[in-house]
């Protein structure tokens, strides 16, 4: 299919506060494709909209119907056949919402019912998912004897059982070891691997760097920025920074340094130095104390401060 | 699958056809990539209530079985003997023939009301639930279902226990009590889930239950005939729901059947389909927001 899997255009979600009568927006005039068999990351604080933007999607909450803009997956409009739509998505919410009073089986099996599988297709699929996320042992246990890395586990698995076309995940390793979140971004390349389209959420910048192929910045509801991660920073940030642990933006203007090469701004206290050559910052920083500075590679978190003006951690 | 092929053959077989229809409605052995139908998304949302509670079988399944015993100790012992003969029945028998339909009005309002908030506000089920191929119609007529269920289970435990200990005869009638447990059941299961829609923490419940439950237990020919009270106030027992299914059952346990009942049996279907409608409509915009 060259279609695109995702087409989304012009849509926006307003809620209306009860009390004070006012109207928030959500999402505000959002746009974006996504490819077949593509991984597709949504970063963004929290409250940036990315969490809405997904549930729209699987149709758990219809859009705005005035402007009532485009939206179609898998070539339904999700606020018209939410079944359709669902039947061939898989969603792993923000929550793990297992039933917890039954085995880890039985809560796939619970779940195979919901998309109509015949007991037979249901127990093979449920033992290759069990094997695949790495939890065979745990089948019989109680759901709650499970550590949070296996309860996402197993509502990865969940949202695996009926074989879907798009893998819908909200913040899936938020709270979770380093461990964890390596196993878990490793089953997730292995999926798009065998042809699967990933939607995911997170505000883990090196996430998003890692497995996904296009990402867009979200942030107060609307679209910033959209592209591939490693090409937005080479293409909208310099490649090095110095990040000051110490000190004043006086302290650096005493050593001198070329301004034409290196950048500052004044989002940051004390201030970050930017350049694309790496000797340009060794040369300032050849004249701090060690452990008065910090020299690294741009990220994705500092293209999202340039972009928005603001530190990420701010609303979170 | 189509009802064509079933009629076409030389034997029409009823059985098969209503049977084709089932499975065309749940689309049990369509092989397209199509979403569940609504019979098999329904038994799907029961199947994962079912499932639940019978986890926990002991603890769950125990007390309908244990309540009555209390009952036939406390009034049998104790303050039956202070209470004549109830419509020429003694008293324990006219209550074993009442109870058995409030244990089901209590379990499947219990289900519906702190059940389902907890599964909304607190375990998050639905929100699950919802990213599979379920409507939130569904969800909640498949909840209803499983009140009636309950309905029936609680209602048969109750009555079995006052016919094994001797307090009621068995009588053939006495077969359709899981059937009035049933709409017992369907019925508080709608009601529960429209006063779910109104409240915003699980203690603002208790009004249901102290304010709604208590009073129905006590005024709706269980505890006594509803003919005792003044007659000023008869009429605004009518508009209870539980007098009509109480009616129902005490002519079942007493096989004596009129014409009348037809209308009592009318309320509480009316009643079973405007509260089902009510609610499913309620949560849908509570869900969808």
């Amino acid at each position: 299919m060259i279609e695109n899997i995702i087409q989304i255009k012009n849509i926006n979600k307003t809620y209306n506060k009860a009390k004070s009568k006012k109207t928030f927006k959500a999402v505000d005039n959002v746009s974006f494709d996504v490819e077949s068999g593509t991984c597709f990351g949504f970063l963004g604080p929290n409250g940036a909209g990315k969490s809405t933007t997904m549930k729209m999607l699987y149709s758990r909450i219809n859009r705005d119907s005035k402007p009532k803009g485009k939206m179609k997956v898998l070539g339904y409009d999700p606020g018209k056949y939410p079944l359709k739509v669902k039947y061939h998505t898989g969603v792993v919410p923000q929550e793990d919402n297992l039933d917890e009073e039954i085995s880890v089986y039985q809560n796939l099996k619970i779940y195979a019912k919901f998309y109509g599988m015949n007991d037979k297709d249901s127990r093979k699929r449920i033992d290759d998912l069990l094997g695949f996320m790495e939890l065979t042992e745990k089948a019989k246990a109680s759901t709650k004897e499970l550590s949070g890395g296996m309860k996402r586990r197993l509502v990865i698995a969940r949202a695996l059982l009926h074989e879907p076309k798009l893998l819908i995940l909200d913040e899936p390793t938020t709270g979770l070891d380093p461990q964890v979140r390596h196993t878990i971004w490793k089953k997730l390349r292995e999926l798009k691997s065998n042809g699967m389209t990933i939607l995911l959420t997170t505000h883990y910048m090196d996430e998003a760097y890692q497995i996904c192929d296009s990402i867009i910045i979200m942030d107060k509801g609307k679209k910033v920025i959209e592209g591939c991660p490693k090409k937005l920073l080479s293409e909208s940030l310099e490649n090095y920074v110095m990040e000051l642990i110490k000190g004043n933006k006086e302290d650096i203007e005493k050593i001198g340094y070329d301004e034409k090469i290196v950048r500052t701004d004044d989002l940051h206290d004390p201030p970050h130095y930017y350049s694309n050559d790496f000797n340009a910052l060794k040369k300032i920083s050849d004249n701090l104390n060690g452990g008065e500075f910090y020299l690294r590679q741009t990220n994705l978190e500092d293209l999202f401060m340039k972009l928005t003006g603001r530190r990420l951690n701010e609303f979170q | 699958m189509s009802f064509s092929n079933s009629i076409s053959k030389k034997k029409y077989n009823i059985n098969q056809f209503i049977l084709s229809w089932v499975k065309s409605l749940a689309s049990i052995d369509i092989d397209t990539d199509e979403p569940p139908g609504i019979v098999k998304r329904l038994y799907s949302v029961w199947f994962r209530h079912f499932r639940v509670y019978t986890k926990n079988i002991f603890a769950n399944g125990f007390p309908p079985f244990i309540e009555p015993l209390i009952f036939l100790v406390g009034i049998g012992l104790g303050l039956g003997s202070y209470i004549a003969n109830v419509d020429n029945t003694p008293y324990l028998q006219y209550l074993a023939m009442g109870l058995p339909l409030s244990s089901a009005m209590f379990s499947a309002a219990f289900e519906c009301s702190y059940g389902t908030f907890y599964r909304m506000e607190y375990s998050k089920t639905y929100e699950g639930m919802l990213t599979s191929p379920l409507t939130i119609t569904d969800l909640f007529i498949g909840e209803i279902i499983w009140c009636g269920t309950k309905g029936a289970f609680y209602s048969t435990a109750v009555i079995s226990v006052f016919i094994v200990c001797g307090t009621l005869p068995l009588t053939p009638s006495l077969i359709l009590v899981p059937f009035v447990g049933t709409l017992v059941g369907l019925m508080f299961g709608g009601l529960s889930l429209v006063f779910v829609t109104f409240v915003k923490s699980m203690n603002s419940l208790n009004f249901y239950m102290s304010g709604v439950l208590m009073p129905l237990f006590m005024f709706s020919g269980i505890m006594f005939p509803v003919t005792n009270l003044p007659k000023s106030i008869q009429w605004i027992v009518e508009v209870f729901p539980l007098v009509h299914a109480v009616r129902l059952q005490l002519a079942i346990c007493k096989s004596e059947f009129t014409y009348s009942l037809f209308i009592d049996l009318a309320y509480c279907v009316a009643f079973i389909i405007f509260f089902t409608w009510l609610a499913t409509r309620k949560l849908k915009a509570k869900l969808m927001k």
